[in-house]
């Protein structure tokens, strides 16, 4: 038996996640993304690939047994309604539940980004999207499911989170047919957060792990030193009387650095106010209180004490607060400054030296965000008619998507399966992690382009019946090596004791139609019923005694 | 076949174990009785099974074992190497108590090694990295587990150790490269899985695992220097931690380092240190200043800013006055520093206006006890120039310090009062000799504690001890600033004077019976001494110019009711006191007399009294008539003829000798309680305009005896009136007496209400000579107030008034 693994997307590549495993006939679709950077039909995994590989069927819906979705980003999530109601797959999808609730929002914003702004053509609509969710089975953390008489799933928490969008729900999936079990990570975090915890995973027998490899070479520096430096500016800033705008999107990061200015607030005792525009908090705070289960052990164990996302400092921004005097702390949307509420503060703030801008890690060409982090202009244009000339200081918040190349490796080595898929990364840096992989962990590796398949030969156990004979045998051979060894032990020492490798000999019997057994020499005599021949070999010197001889008559007669 | 495959073996497994082929040789004729060995190998056969709760059960059974045994003998080997095989197991019990284990092995190896003295340093960092390698597991005890044995482990690696703190592979070629060479490990234990356990440690998403390994940070620093100092950036960023507990343990990491002597900070800690000085939590605060006690900052730079955030800390929380210790010992620390602070402390002192230097200023508090922390550093052998003006405004201080410093302290600054009473004398600086007075040396946080709070205890008890050998250092001060009068400035005595005062009266407040008595005496002491000498001044200046004569009138009146209460308001003065007081009184009559240039009988009268009186004091020999007794007493026997007195005063002060006295007995204070029951501006006394009132005065007295005379002194606007009391109708003995009484005031006012202040007097006997005349059927003598005034509130019931 084997594992085919075909990647139909995010092979050498960022985007599109997309992989078919096939084990024990039992064919598994992890994630079903899209790209984001084409506008043509590579936006979609080559779907047609699945049926080509399958030859029994023609339909989605029969060869495939299952989808699992990881998580809601769109390179994970984009291509599902498109699947579902345009390829027209009807069988059972499974996600994690904040991965259900949050979907549909993500899709819904996605399509209209699609339909409405630049003008194209309709792939699905609106009602695609909540008919292909009303497919979804959530499914809950170590929660094991049955999907069919063989196959196995089970998701663990993967604490992923991007520096866009902080993800809840993010999931590693465990899946099982028979003897041969994976993991395919999806996007995953081993280094804990304020708000959301390390993936966390058993030790389970693998024969394969597929995992994302965004960051392959690199390696983070630690959480802390960025927190403190973001900590310092802030704090310098306001107390010399200036005002800090933290342009954020409305999920997950806005809460991960409240939760962290709010605590140094109350420790350091300060009363400067920190406000959140309008909106920011409703949306966002709604779906984390209600997935409490899915965030760090801290905000859990406070979370039956107070409620960890009502900031004892934070309050509601008004527009007309932007002119105030005084300092503060303003967080707004959205995150690159792109436009909306954070341009028209930072228009105000921007001509200040005293003021301070922090900076998402990450921010798009062509937004205002971008423009600040590469170099330090003094002149924005805004349009045509307006320019802002930025006087104010500017820190960047490094805080990093992805788990790096430590933890890829942390987790691997954990996992200790027998084959490693890298996909979700950048060719060179893949090439470079496997080496690492198959040094290192002594483990086979692969990093398979799109459309490739990899195929894996899996272990197989096989159950052996034993004859009662064969099994005395057995015992009372160690009884007698055992008491051997006992009186060498105490009278040595005791190290041998570990190496204590109990060695039976017997034969195995295995016929069609019958299970396999195993037995002991006499019985399979009987069995076969003819009697025990033995062979005997002596030993044979060759011998050249005339060669020997020749030789001292050649001696004599040259004399 | 059989026979011969089965007794061939178990000899090559013997000859050559794979594992610990290395270690096994020695070990082997160390072994002891048969006892553990039999246990031993059921357990580790147990461990090898097939049920996993079994395995756990087995290893635990192994751990109860080691700890039993011996360093000695081939067990601990045996158990460490089942752990071992176990380290990887499925179930997260069973690595759990296989990580368990080896942390107790590697105890054991240790100790042998201790024991033997031959190191085995391989085999310890073997030890580490396994254990490292279990450090990352996804299950939270066994990464505690993990920290937790690696906090035990001894000699290990540099290069070992810096790999733990660096998420980065550290490729070097020394020491560690061996081990892979050697394949003693298996393929997947290689030096890489040390890699960032402790960065990924301390960013642990369970507050659990952060401590530990906040602890083990801290625990392996004393291996390596380097390593050490790394350590301390992680630490740093600790501090920042959302969990209190892991910020406390991180402080208190620091401290067991700051201890031993490993914590180097740097100018990128500063920053983070000044922020826990003022966190919002006292505990942090209290933490962060005692590593701040301790630690060695390089520069100059960072010790200012370490003083500006105490001082800081000190002006947000002035009741924690342990930073004033923690400031001493920084100075001390760091000697030449000090010295410097003390320089520009110096120069701001003189450059003050007048004199003027608030003391009660934090920043200036905390500045003197650095400065005069210098002298007891190590840097002894350096010349630390501590300008004098320093010790002379630190003084005052004293109290302070000595309540917040142990009683070691208190010793070294004995050497204060030298210096500080004569600048200009060339006594070099007493520095605490030795190096005894280290209080923050070797020692644990527990150590610490336990110290302060014996030595809080020791101070309850031997309070009283300690107040005196402080005021008798005060005593000496003032006498020696008595000395410098001439060469000094008036503003600096004066300043001297004021700041003692200041200090008697920190400790007055915490103390009373005898030694508040004491002490609130010493307060009118110091007093008189100040007028004497600002009146001197006056006087002398008068020669040259006038000045208006008011302020000496004053002075004189003010001179006159300190000496007058020392006299008259305590009881149990010995006979060293008493003629001092009594000096003190001719003094005072004198100075009148220069004022005055002529003298009235009864001021020839009173002189003549109380030089009689002194004589008869010091007719026994007891003690000895001062040459300014003398002197006056002479030019007394000579003028008195003509019934004039010419005076020079100046030539009398030249002779005037201040000596205090250097035993005080039992002081008692006189004093007085008066009251009147349910009245206050809220509630008055009725009373009819131009009628006796009657108020009800509850007077409680203390320390008072029959022979003297108290008086109630009532007064209303212009009208006073007084009413003596008879001791006779009061219950209790000598020491308390009380009694309630009705006393009534005549002249009430015409109007609708009005405030009587009333206060309990003692007469001052002076002999027989009358300086009062009973004019209003008061008192004889001069009065000394025995209590504040007391206002009682009377309003008019007449309704006419009320209109």
């Amino acid at each position: 038996m084997a594992i085919e693994c075909l990647v139909l997307g995010a092979g050498q590549e960022v985007g599109k996640s997309c992989v078919v495993v096939t084990i024990g006939g039992k064919r598994i679709m992890f994630d079903c993304g899209m790209h984001m950077g084409y506008h043509d039909c590579n936006r979609y995994p080559d779907f047609a690939r699945i049926l080509a590989a399958a030859p029994e069927t023609t339909d989605f819906t029969s060869a495939i047994s299952c989808v699992i979705i990881t998580h809601f980003h769109l390179d994970h999530i984009g291509a599902l309604p498109y699947f579902t109601e345009v390829c027209g797959y009807h069988g059972p999808i499974y996600m994690t539940y904040p991965t259900k609730a949050l979907a549909p929002l993500m899709l819904e914003d996605y399509r209209k980004v699609m339909v409405d702004q630049r003008g194209e053509e309709e792939q699905y609509s609106y009602e695609d999207i909540l008919r292909c969710m009303k497919k979804v089975i959530p499914v809950d953390l170590k929660q094991t499911i049955q999907v069919n008489r063989d196959l196995v799933i089970r998701a663990y928490y993967a604490g992923h989170y991007l520096s866009k969008l902080k993800v809840l729900g993010a999931a590693m999936v465990y899946a099982k047919v028979g003897d041969a079990a994976m993991v395919y990570t999806g996007d995953y975090n081993m280094t804990p957060d304020r708000h959301l915890g390390a993936a966390q995973i058993e030790r389970l027998k693998l024969d394969l792990l597929i995992t994302e490899s965004t960051y392959a070479k690199t390696i983070r520096d630690s959480k802390h030193a960025r927190e403190r430096e973001f900590l310092k500016a802030v704090h310098k800033c306001v107390s010399e009387g200036g005002k800090v705008l933290i342009p954020t999107f409305a999920l997950g990061r806005a809460q991960e650095l409240c939760i962290l200015l709010d605590d140094y607030w109350e420790r350091m005792n300060l009363k400067i106010p920190i406000y959140f525009s309008a909106g920011l908090t409703i949306q966002a705070n709604m779906y984390y209180k209600m997935l409490i289960g899915w965030t760090s052990q801290k905000i859990k164990d406070s979370y039956t004490v107070q409620n960890p996302f009502d900031f004892k400092h934070v309050c509601h921004f008004e527009r007309s607060f932007i002119n105030d005097p005084g300092p503060c702390v303003l967080f707004a949307t959205p995150g690159m400054i792109s436009g909306g509420f954070s341009l028209e503060v930072f228009k105000r703030w921007a001509t200040s030296d005293k003021n301070l801008v922090t900076l998402p890690g990450y921010c798009v060409a062509g937004t205002i965000g971008h423009k600040l982090m590469s170099g330090k202009p003094t002149r924005i244009d805004i349009d045509k008619d307006t320019h802002v000339d930025v006087r104010c200081q500017i820190h960047q918040l490094s805080f990093s998507p992805h788990t790096d190349s430590k933890g890829i490796m942390d987790l691997t080595e954990f996992l200790s399966p027998n084959h490693v898929i890298l996909v979700h990364g950048e060719k060179p840096q893949m090439a470079f992690l496997k080496d690492r992989i198959e040094s290192e962990l002594g483990m086979s590796c692969y990093y398979p382009a799109n459309n490739e398949t990899v195929s894996i030969p899996t272990t197989q156990n096989m159950k052996i019946s034993a004859t009662e004979k064969f099994i005395t045998n057995c015992a009372a051979l160690q009884a007698r090596d055992s008491l051997q060894k006992s009186d060498l032990i105490s009278s040595i020492h005791l190290s041998g004791v570990n190496e204590d490798e109990r060695l039976a000999e017997g034969i195995l019997l295995m016929e069609k139609s019958k299970a396999p057994k195993i037995l002991c020499e006499d019985e399979f005599l009987k069995l076969l019923g003819t009697d025990r021949h033995s062979v005997q070999f002596e030993p044979l010197l060759p011998s050249r005694i005339e060669e020997a001889e020749a030789a001292i008559v050649d001696d004599l007669t040259s004399e | 076949m059989d026979g011969s495959l089965a007794s061939s073996d178990p000899g090559p497994s013997f000859a050559k174990p794979p594992g610990s082929s290395g270690d096994s040789g020695p070990c082997a004729s160390r072994s002891s009785g048969p006892g553990p060995e039999v246990e031993v190998r059921a357990l580790v056969s147990m461990a090898g099974g097939l049920y996993p709760l079994a395995r756990a059960e087995a290893l635990r059974g192994l751990a109860a074992v080691v700890e039993k045994v011996g360093t000695s003998g081939g067990a601990v080997e045996c158990c460490y190497g089942c752990a071992v095989e176990l380290l990887r197991d499925e179930d997260q019990s069973i690595r759990l108590a296989a990580v368990r284990l080896i942390g107790l092995c590697a105890e054991k190896f240790a100790g042998r090694e201790e024991v033997s003295g031959i190191g085995n340093g391989d085999q310890m960092d073997l030890i580490f990295l396994q254990l490292s390698s279990t450090a990352r597991d996804m299950c939270m005890q066994v990464r505690i587990e993990a920290f937790n044995g690696l906090a035990k482990m001894q000699r290990v690696s540099e290069g070992v150790l810096l790999q733990s703190l660096s998420k980065k592979v550290i490729r070097t070629d020394t020491g560690s490269g061996s081990i892979c060479k050697a394949n003693k490990l298996p393929p997947k234990l290689i030096f890489p899985c040390a890699a960032g356990i402790f960065a990924h440690g301390i960013e642990d998403e369970f507050y659990q695992v952060r401590i530990a390994a906040c602890k083990t940070l801290g625990a392996l620093a004393k291996f390596s220097g380097q390593y050490a100092q790394k350590a301390l950036d992680l630490l740093m960023d600790m501090m920042n931690d959302d969990t209190e507990a892991v910020r406390l343990q991180t402080l208190q990491t620091l401290f067991n380092m700051a201890t031993y002597g490993y914590l180097s900070v740097q100018e990128k800690h500063m920053h983070m240190f000044l922020a826990t000085l003022i966190d919002a939590n006292a505990i942090v605060r209290n933490a962060a200043r005692k590593i701040l006690g301790l630690v060695n900052l390089p520069k100059l730079q960072m010790f200012r800013s370490a003083l500006d955030g105490l001082i800081t800390s000190l002006e947000k929380n002035p009741e924690e006055q342990d930073i004033y210790s923690i400031l001493f010992s920084i100075g001390k620390n760091h000697g030449s520093f000090s010295a410097n602070v003390a320089k520009h402390l110096a120069k701001e002192i003189s450059t003050a206006p007048n004199g003027e230097l608030i003391l009660d200023k934090h920043r200036i508090q905390a500045l003197l006890i650095v400065s005069i922390s210098a002298p007891v550093s190590a840097d002894k052998h350096k010349k630390l120039d501590i300008p004098s003006v320093i010790f002379s405004h630190a003084i005052p201080l004293l109290g302070r310090i000595s309540s917040a410093l142990g009683e070691d302290i208190i010793k070294d600054l004995s050497y204060l009062c030298h210096p500080s009473g004569m600048p200009f004398a060339e006594k070099g600086l007493m520095s605490g000799e030795g190096g005894r007075s280290e209080f923050w040396s070797v020692e644990t946080m527990r150590g610490t504690h336990a110290l302060i709070e014996k030595t809080r205890k020791e101070t309850n008890c031997s309070d009283e001890v300690l107040i005196m050998g402080s005021m008798r250092l005060m005593l000496e001060t003032v006498e020696e600033t008595w000395a410098m009068r001439e060469s000094c400035g008036i503003e600096e005595i004066r300043t001297i004077l004021r700041t003692c005062k200041e200090e008697v009266k920190v400790f007055a407040i915490k103390s009373s019976g005898s030694t508040g008595a004491f002490l609130s005496f010493l307060c009118d002491y110091l007093d008189a001494i100040r007028c004497i000498v600002e009146i001197r001044q006056l006087i002398q200046l008068e020669n040259s110019y006038a000045i208006g004569p008011t302020s000496l009138d004053i002075l004189l009146e003010k001179l006159d009711t300190y000496v007058r209460r020392m006299k008259c308001c305590y009881t149990g003065l010995n006979r060293e006191l008493e003629v001092q007081v009594l000096e003190l009184v001719l003094l005072a009559n004198l100075f009148r007399l220069s004022k005055f240039g002529v003298c009235s009988k009864l001021m020839l009268d009173k002189l003549h009294w109380i030089i009689n009186q002194l004589d008869g004091l010091c007719a026994d020999g007891s003690c000895e008539f001062s040459d300014f007794s003398n002197t006056v007493k002479q030019t007394f026997d000579a003028n008195v003829i003509d019934g004039t007195l010419v005076v020079d005063i100046c030539n009398f002060l030249k002779i005037f000798r201040l000596k205090p006295a250097k035993d005080f007995g039992m002081l008692n204070a006189a004093s007085a309680v008066l009251q009147v029951l349910g009245n206050n501006s809220e509630n008055p006394l009725p009373y009819i305009c131009g009628l006796p009132v009657g108020v009800s005065f509850d007077i409680s007295l203390s320390n008072i005896s029959g022979h003297d005379r108290i008086w109630i002194r009532m007064n209303s606007g212009q009208s006073i009136q007084h009413a003596f009391l008879e001791l006779s109708c009061f219950e209790g003995n000598d020491e308390v007496k009380s009694c309630s009484t009705v006393i009534p005031f005549y002249a009430t006012p015409l109007a609708c209400s009005f405030v009587l202040r009333v206060c309990l007097v003692i007469e001052c006997p002076s002999g027989s000579i009358c300086t009062h005349y009973e004019e209003h059927g008061g008192p004889r003598d001069s009065v000394v107030q025995l209590c504040d005034e007391l206002n009682v509130y009377l309003v008019s019931t007449d309704t006419e008034c009320k209109n």
